[in-house]
């Protein structure tokens, strides 16, 4: 058998991994696979079950919302949101933290002081209500959402990867390239970056299933990406209604959600397993 | 020891007004962004447009942005947190009704997280390097996976809606008049001498904790399993088994005693995330609670609220990460000599 990237050697990465692939694909092939159009009513098809309860339709296989919307299309198409806004919003949370963390972490003194504060105000806020009131400035929309997002979770790569850069700086090689006159540029991203990228790609991996929970919360609330666009958190929340005679409109997003995030959550936890870097249980939070 | 804590308590202090500030000033900034014209909403959809001018004028809408989050601060201190524009009413009212009601729901979760992760962590301790360490260790990863408000509905369907067990809406069976003492319920009733009532608020209570509390136990369960990693280190986990002491009691009374600790230092944060956590699941359960006031706000665009409510959050926040070092002060032998 031929040997697998480190990365991919830990049988949870394994597992997170091909889960993300066919959720990846879903996405990606969400025109071709979705039977209907996601947004396509139905009034004469309301309500119907998905195919293992009697009374389904086949042409409905997960059945159909309270506006005869077929949920398979809608969680197909779900998917295209929560992926894009997993990436983006990481990749821009990423960007700042990281940033933000290195220029902390190595120059010490006033800008980590600085550094420090912001963070600490942004702690003080409960990262559901901050994200909530940015949105309601921001108004709806996908990159609203991203945005809302990289401006309140770029702090959980901040605080981690500070200290973590701070103990890097302090070895003997990074001092060495400082004498040998790297630049201030040069020392960091040649010589501490390269110590503290597996702490941040385990750390990525966990952002994007916060991401995605972050996503479902804000369309839950009806404060997303609007209603013309399926998304899971807004399928859940159109689904409450029907708890009593329709569970299955539930459960299914929910469930959908629920996957996605153990993917990237189980592909976390094996990167920093098999990177073994010193993040703290904590962090996930 | 009381020294040190009053001088804990003071630094906090002296940290927690520049942090409350700079929110203040963070939430007009955001909030301003918005495309709506507070002076409008504030008046009666006839109104002409002298009287928004007016209106204009008077709420200070025409002075640079500076001046206006002055004015606002102003009033805040003064004791004037504004009147809603949905409800009518002032936000100081709608404010102090619902804190009390999420101030209960977020203090139970808290217990309930904290039981469930300390019997997790020590659990999967106990059973360390053993199948059961795995099985617990990847159930944690299942429960972390479900976030709270998933956790709210999912325990809703099961136990409210298919099992019937349990009630999921609201805080009280509809045959009870609501008695206002404290605006604590669950103290409340107890006063009013009416535990049937009680025993309703309570019934009431169990999912939206559970809920809260679930979804918050993994992240303590995993500090404290990692924390008993160092402390069975030490050399007095060695002495006491020395001494003969079995297994079990090596671990509550040597091990979590001096485990807890780090834990508990970490729960401050944890803490501040359930109690954002209560938003949707108050909307979940329609229990009357700030999320439920503030997605209401939201929705009506009612920036009074908005405002206030976000303020109520963080300060919430910054009561209870001050209350955690508190207790770790008190709990913390090193301190009691001083």
């Amino acid at each position: 058998m031929p040997s697998l990237p480190l990365w991919l050697s830990n049988t949870r990465s394994l597992i997170g991994f091909t889960l993300l692939i066919f959720i990846v694909g879903a996405a990606l092939l969400a025109p071709v696979l979705a039977p209907h159009d996601p947004n396509e009513q139905d009034l004469i098809n309301m309500l119907l079950p998905p195919f293992w309860v009697e009374g389904s339709d086949a042409a409905f296989p997960l059945g159909t919302d309270s506006l005869g919307r077929d949920i398979l299309s809608r969680l197909l198409y779900g998917a295209r949101v929560a992926m894009t806004v997993a990436i983006f919003a990481t990749l821009g949370a990423t960007l700042l933290g990281a940033f933000l963390a290195h220029l902390a972490g190595y120059f010490g003194g006033w800008v980590d002081w600085l550094i420090g504060r912001i963070i600490d105000v942004w702690l003080s806020f409960p990262p559901v209500v901050l994200s909530l009131i940015l949105m309601v400035g921001l108004g709806a929309g996908l990159w609203n959402v991203i945005l809302a997002i990289v401006l309140v979770d770029w702090t959980r790569f901040c605080r981690v990867l500070r200290s973590e850069v701070m103990v890097v700086r302090r070895r003997d090689y990074v001092s060495a390239a400082r004498l040998l006159g790297f630049s201030h540029v040069r020392t960091i991203t040649r010589e501490i970056l390269p110590a503290t990228l597996p702490l941040l790609i385990t750390l990525m991996a966990l952002e994007m299933g916060i991401a995605v929970v972050v996503e479902a919360i804000l369309s839950f609330a009806g404060m997303s990406v609007g209603n013309e666009v399926p998304a899971w958190g807004q399928m859940i929340a159109d689904a409450r209604q029907d708890v009593y005679n329709a569970p299955s409109t539930l459960i299914l997003p929910s469930f959908a959600v629920f996957v996605t995030v153990f993917a990237f959550n189980i592909l976390g936890d094996g990167l920093r397993r098999s990177l073994d870097t010193r993040l703290t249980q904590t962090e996930r939070a | 020891m009381f020294a040190t804590i009053m001088k804990m308590l003071l630094r906090r202090l002296l940290v927690a007004i520049p942090t409350l500030l700079v929110v203040a000033a963070l939430l007009f900034v955001v909030l301003r962004l918005l495309p709506v014209d507070p002076a409008a909403m504030s008046l009666p959809p006839n109104a002409t447009n002298d009287e928004v001018a007016a209106m204009r004028e008077a709420m200070g809408l025409n002075r640079p942005l500076p001046v206006q989050f002055l004015i606002w601060l102003g009033q805040l201190l003064s004791g004037d947190f504004g009147m809603s524009i949905a409800f009518r009413r002032p936000v100081w009212d709608l404010v102090s009704e619902a804190l009390p009601a999420t101030i209960e729901l977020a203090f139970l979760s808290m217990i309930v997280a904290t039981v469930v992760g300390v019997a997790g962590g020590l659990l999967a301790f106990y059973f360390r390097d053993r199948t059961a360490e795995a099985a617990i260790d990847f159930s944690s990863i299942v429960v972390l996976s479900l976030p709270e408000f998933l956790w709210a509905l999912m325990l809703m369907l099961i136990f409210g809606v298919w099992l019937q067990w349990l009630p999921f809406m609201l805080r009280l069976d509809p045959q009870f008049e609501r008695p206002v003492i404290t605006g604590f319920l669950l103290l409340d009733t107890l006063l009013a001498g009416r535990p049937d009532a009680f025993m309703s608020a309570l019934r009431h209570m169990i999912l939206p904790v559970m809920a809260l509390g679930i979804s918050a136990s993994p992240a303590i369960m995993r500090v404290l399993r990692s924390s008993l990693l160092d402390t069975y280190q030490e050399d007095y986990i060695h002495q006491a088994r020395l001494r003969g002491l079995d297994e079990r009691r090596v671990l509550l009374r040597h091990g979590l005693k001096n485990a807890f600790l780090p834990t508990l230092s970490l729960m401050g944060v944890q803490f501040g995330f359930l109690f954002g956590g209560t938003l949707l699941v108050e909307v979940i359960f329609s229990y009357p609670g700030l999320g439920n006031l503030m997605i209401d706000a939201i929705r009506n665009v009612d920036l009074p609220v908005i405002q206030i409510v976000g303020l109520a959050y963080c300060i919430m926040v910054l009561v209870i990460s001050t209350v955690v070092d508190m207790l770790y002060l008190v709990l913390n032998p090193k301190l009691r000599v001083r």
